[in-house]
C-alpha cells in the first residue's frame, strides 16, 4: 500500500542521514548503558527488601523493564521525532511543504524522521526481556507469544495515536512543547506493573496516556497472566483511538487551512 | 571647570551595598520573568512529579506488603519523603554543566565576560530569584499531593527552621559543583559523557532514588564523604526524619563546608579556564 | 479549461484575537476572547494565461502571500472562486498537487545533512516521476542553475543563495505547470538575485510554465514580469503591464541639472526633489518635460541635463499613498 512505500522511502533517507553521525551511535550506547544500569540497580534495590511486588517476582519485573526499554526505543526512534517535528513545523510555517505534496499528509508527517541510533534501546530492551524470560518459572506457550506480539503492536499504535493527538493540538496551542516534556516523565510509570498504582493514577496511565497497554499488557502476556478480555480491550481501544486520531488530524488540518467549521 | 588632566573621581556605591543591589535586582528580574512563564514552569514541575510519585507508590506498596514498614520506615514516612523531595529537587536545579557548553559555543560567554561581574554571581542571583517563584508555585502542588498520599509529617520548629536554610544550602552546593564541572567545557566538547556519569553517581548517592538508609551500608559510607547527599537527602531528612538538634545543626555546618570546597574548586578552575579561553580565543 | 489560473471575487477573512495591553485586559482575555475580523483579501479577480509570468507586488501584509496560499490549496477561501489548471485548489487533489510547486524564500525543505542529490531522489519517488523523465529533467535544471558541484555537498554546507538554487531544482523535478514563488529572492545578495531571476525567465521560456511570483523587491518584478498585479489592503490596485503603471499613477518625469550656481531658485520650473551641491533634481509633469527642459537650457547656466522616467519604487509608493488617501 502507498503508506508503506512512503514509509520505506523516508526510512532509507533517514538511515542515510544518521549514518553520517557515527559519533551519535557511541553517545547513544553510552546513555542507554547508563540508563539500563540505573534501572537494574533500582530493581536490585527493591528486591533486596522484598521477594515480590504486587505478585510480580523479580524475573517477571525484569521482563517489564525490558519491555519498557524496548517500547521506549521504538517511541524515540520513530514516534517522538516525527511528532516533535510536526509541532515545530506548525510553529515555523514549514508544514506547508508537507501539505503541497501529492501524498497523504498524515503519512508524510508520521514517517519523515527516523533516529536510527535509538535502535540501541530496542536491542538492550529485548536483551533484558530475554534474560528475564529465561528465569521466569512459568512456561511460555505459542499462544502467549502470539498474544505478546499482538499486545506490543497495538500498544505501540496507541502510543502513536496519543502523540498524534497531542501534536495535532499544536494547531491550536502553539506551545505544545510543554506537553511533550510531560510524556517522558509519565512514561517512567511503565517501569512497574500498573497494578501497584492507586486507582486514579492507574486509570490515567491506561486510558489517558496508554502506557499500561504499551508495557504492562505485553508483560502480562509474556508472564502468562494475560486475560483474553484485556487483549480484546486493547485491540478495540487501539482501533477506536486510531480512527479518532485520524479524524482529529483531518479536523485540525481543515481548521489550519481556514475551512469554515 | 576641569581641565583634561584633572578628572573628577567617579563616585561609586560602597562595595557591600553594590553587591546587595546587584543580587536583589537580578533576583527581582528573575521573579518577574519566571512568573510570566508560570505555565511553562508548572508543566515542568508537573512532569517532574511523576518520578517521585512512582517511587512513592513502589515503596509504600512494599511497606504495605511487609506489614507497614520497610526497614523501620513507614508508608507515611515514604509519602512525606517524596513529597518534600519535589521541593528539594526543584531547589537542586541550577545552570547545569552542559549550559557552559552552550554559552561557549553560542558566543554568549564573550558578552558575559565584558561585564565587570563574574558570571557566577549572575547565575546564583538569577536562579535564586527563580527559586522564589518555584517555592510559591510548589505550595499548591504539595497540598494536592498530601491530600492524595497521606504523609506523616510532624516537624518541630527547629526542624522547619533548619529545613528553610538547608534548601538554600543545597542550592548553593549544587551550584558550586555544577559550575566547577562546567569548566571542563573549556577543554573539551565531549563534556556530555562526563556530566552523564556525574549525574548518575549523584542520582545513586544523593538520596534522590531512595532514602539513603535503604541503600546498602557500603554505599552509605561512601556517600558520607561526597557532597551529593548534603544537597538532597539532608534537607529532606531534616524536615521529615527524626534528627537530633545536634545532627541538624552539624548538617548545616557540613553544608557550609561543601559550599566552600565547591567554591574553591570553581575559582581555581575558572582562573585556568579563562586563561585558556583567552589564549585559544574561544 | 484554457486559463491556467482563474480567480473571481476571492475573499479571505481571518479571525484575530484582540487584546489591549495590561494585566487586567490579560485576565479578561482568559475568560472571553474578543475577536476581530481582518479581511486579508477583499475580493480579488484576475485570470492568468498559461505561460505568463505575473508579479504580485505589495507591502508586507498586503494580502499577496494569502492569495498565493489560497491558490496553492493551503488556505480555504472565505468567499469567491479560484481555479488552478481547472482544479479547485483547496480540494488538494493529487493531480492538482502534481501540477504545481511552491517555493518559499528562506524556508528549506531539503534534507539538511544530505547532498541535494539525495533529496532529489526523494522527490522523484514522492511525485512518482519515471526514471526516463527524471534524469534529463534533473540534469537540465542542474545545468541551468549551474549547481553541478553543489549537489554533492550536504545542504547545510551551502550558502543561503546556493541553498535557494538547489531548492528550486528540487521543486521543479516533477515539471509542474504552475509555479508559486513566494519571496524567492529574500535575503539573497544582489548577484544571486539576478541569477535566480535569469533562471526563472529562461525556465519560463523553455517550458512555458506559468509563474506567480510575490515579492516586495521591485527589481524582481522589473526583471521578470511583464504583467504586475499590485495589491494593497487585500485589494487589487492595478493589474496590467508594468510600463503602464507609471502612466496611470505617476505621470511625471525627473529632470536632473548640473548648474554653475547650485543655489539658484528653481521652484518655478518644477518641484525640487534634491539639491546636492550644484546638482539639482526636479520633478516635472510628463507633458511639460520638453518645455521645462528647454526653458532651463536657455534661462540658466546649465552644465549638464538629464531626463529620466520616475523610478518604479517611487511610482509604487505613490500608488500606495493614493490608496491611503481614499
Amino acid at each position: 500500500m502507498n503508506a508503506f512505500r512512503i514509509t520505506w522511502l523516508f526510512f532509507k533517507v533517514g538511515v542515510l542521514n544518521e549514518l553520517q553521525y557515527r559519533v551519535n551511535f557511541v553517545v547513544q550506547l553510552f546513555q542507554s548503558a547508563i540508563a539500563l544500569v540505573v534501572g537494574l540497580l533500582v530493581l536490585a534495590l527493591v528486591y533486596s527488601h522484598t521477594d515480590e511486588l504486587n505478585g510480580w517476582s523479580q524475573p517477571e519485573l525484569l521482563c517489564v523493564l525490558g519491555i519498557q526499554i524496548l517500547m521506549g526505543g521504538a517511541i524515540k526512534t520513530y514516534i517522538q521525532p516525527n511528532m516533535m517535528r510536526l509541532i515545530e513545523d506548525v510553529r515555523d510555517g514549514k508544514l506547508d511543504y508537507a501539505l503541497t505534496k501529492p501524498e497523504d499528509s498524515q503519512v508524510l508527517v508520521s514517517v519523515r524522521e527516523v533516529r536510527i541510533w535509538q535502535v540501541v534501546d530496542l536491542v538492550s530492551g529485548a536483551t533484558v526481556l530475554a534474560v528475564g524470560l529465561s528465569r521466569v518459572t512459568t512456561d511460555l506457550g505459542a499462544l502467549d507469544a502470539l498474544a505478546f506480539g499482538v499486545a506490543l503492536l497495538f500498544g505501540a499504535v496507541m502510543i502513536y495515536c496519543f502523540w498524534l493527538l497531542i501534536a495535532t493540538g499544536a494547531f491550536w496551542v502553539v506551545n505544545m512543547y510543554h506537553a511533550v516534556e510531560l510524556f517522558d516523565g509519565i512514561f517512567q510509570t511503565g517501569r512497574w506493573p500498573v497494578g501497584i498504582y492507586p486507582g486514579w493514577l492507574r486509570y490515567s496511565v491506561t486510558f489517558l496516556v496508554p502506557i499500561a497497554f504499551a508495557v504492562t499488557v505485553p508483560a502480562q502476556a509474556v508472564t502468562s497472566r494475560l486475560q483474553w478480555q484485556t487483549l480484546a480491550l486493547a485491540v478495540v481501544f487501539a482501533t477506536v483511538l486510531f480512527v479518532f486520531a485520524r479524524w482529529f488530524w483531518r479536523f485540525g488540518l481543515r481548521r489550519y487551512s481556514g475551512a469554515s467549521a | 571647570m576641569t581641565t583634561l588632566t584633572e578628572t573628577v573621581p567617579r563616585r561609586e556605591v560602597g562595595s557591600a551595598r553594590a553587591w546587595a543591589d546587584f543580587y536583589l535586582s537580578t533576583m527581582r528580574l528573575a521573579v518577574q520573568e519566571q512568573f510570566q512563564y508560570r505555565t511553562a514552569n508548572y508543566f515542568y514541575m508537573f512532569g517532574m512529579i511523576a518520578e517521585p510519585v512512582i517511587y512513592l507508590v513502589v515503596w509504600t506498596t512494599i511497606a504495605d506488603q511487609q506489614g507497614g514498614s520497610v526497614q523501620g520506615l513507614s508508608a507515611g514516612y515514604f509519602a512525606a519523603y517524596y513529597i518534600v523531595w519535589t521541593l528539594v529537587r526543584n531547589m537542586n536545579i541550577v545552570f547545569g554543566a552542559p549550559f557552559w557548553e552552550y554559552r561557549i559555543r553560542e558566543g554568549e560567554l564573550n558578552k558575559d565576560l565584558l561585564r565587570p561581574i563574574l558570571p557566577l554571581h549572575y547565575d546564583i542571583a538569577y536562579f535564586a530569584g527563580w527559586k522564589v517563584v518555584v517555592i510559591v508555585l510548589w505550595i499548591p502542588l504539595a497540598i494536592g499531593l498530601s491530600l492524595v498520599f497521606d504523609p506523616l509529617l510532624d516537624p518541630r520548629l527547629l526542624e522547619i527552621a533548619v529545613f528553610a536554610v538547608a534548601i538554600w544550602g543545597a542550592y548553593l552546593i549544587r551550584t558550586m559543583f555544577q559550575e566547577a564541572l562546567g569548566m571542563l567545557c573549556f577543554w573539551t566538547t565531549r563534556g556530555a559523557a562526563i556530566f552523564d556519569l556525574w549525574m548518575t553517581t549523584e542520582l545513586l548517592l544523593s538520596g534522590r532514588l531512595v532514602p539513603l538508609p535503604l541503600m546498602p551500608d557500603w554505599v552509605q559510607d561512601v556517600s558520607r564523604f561526597l557532597p551529593f547527599q548534603w544537597a538532597f537527602f539532608f534537607p529532606i531528612e531534616s524536615l521529615v526524619g527524626d534528627l537530633s538538634d545536634e545532627e541538624l545543626l552539624r548538617g548545616l555546618g557540613v553544608q557550609l563546608l561543601w559550599i566552600l570546597i565547591g567554591l574553591a574548586i570553581f575559582r581555581v578552575a575558572w582562573k585556568h579556564a579563562i586563561r585558556r579561553y583567552s589564549a585559544v580565543g574561544g | 479549461m484554457d486559463r491556467a489560473v482563474h480567480v473571481a471575487e476571492l475573499r479571505k477573512v481571518f479571525d484575530v484575537p484582540e487584546r489591549e495591553a495590561g494585566l487586567r485586559a490579560a485576565a479578561k482575555g482568559l475568560v472571553r476572547r474578543r475577536m476581530r475580523k481582518v479581511e486579508a483579501v477583499a475580493g480579488v479577480s484576475f485570470d492568468i494565461e498559461p505561460g505568463e509570468i505575473v508579479g504580485f507586488l505589495g507591502p508586507n501584509g498586503a494580502g499577496k502571500t494569502t492569495t498565493l496560499k489560497m491558490l496553492s490549496g493551503l488556505l480555504y477561501p472565505t468567499d469567491g472562486e479560484a481555479l488552478v489548471l481547472g482544479h479547485v485548489p483547496s480540494k488538494r487533489g493529487r493531480d492538482f498537487l502534481r501540477g504545481i510547486t511552491l517555493v518559499m524564500g528562506n524556508r528549506n525543505q531539503l534534507q539538511w545533512d544530505l547532498p541535494a542529490l539525495d533529496s532529489f531522489e526523494l522527490n522523484r519517488a514522492i511525485y512518482r516521476i519515471p526514471r526516463e523523465d527524471f534524469v534529463p529533467t534533473r540534469d537540465e535544471l542542474i545545468e541551468l542553475l549551474d549547481v553541478g558541484e553543489l549537489v554533492r555537498k550536504p545542504v547545510r554546507q551551502l550558502s543561503l543563495g546556493e541553498r535557494m538554487k538547489v531548492e528550486i531544482v528540487a521543486s521543479l523535478l516533477h515539471q509542474p505547470q504552475v509555479l508559486f514563488l513566494d519571496e524567492p529572492t529574500i535575503g539573497l545578495d544582489v548577484t544571486m538575485q539576478k541569477r535566480i531571476r535569469a533562471f526563472v525567465a529562461e525556465y519560463n521560456r523553455r517550458h512555458g510554465a506559468t509563474v506567480l511570483l510575490t515579492s516586495h523587491y521591485m527589481a524582481d518584478v522589473q526583471a521578470l514580469c511583464k504583467r504586475v498585479i499590485v495589491i494593497h489592503h487585500g485589494r487589487i490596485l492595478y493589474d496590467g503591464q508594468l510600463t503602464g503603471l507609471a502612466d496611470q499613477f505617476a505621470a511625471y518625469k525627473t529632470i536632473g541639472v548640473a548648474l554653475e550656481n547650485g543655489q539658484v531658485d528653481l521652484d518655478h520650473y518644477g518641484e525640487v526633489l534634491h539639491r546636492d551641491g550644484d546638482w539639482v533634481t526636479l520633478r516635472v509633469p510628463k507633458a511639460e518635460t520638453s518645455v521645462v527642459a528647454a526653458r532651463l537650457l536657455t534661462e540658466q547656466a546649465v552644465l549638464d541635463l538629464t531626463i529620466e522616467e520616475p523610478p518604479i519604487e517611487d511610482v509604487i509608493e505613490l500608488v500606495f499613498a493614493q490608496e491611503r488617501e481614499e
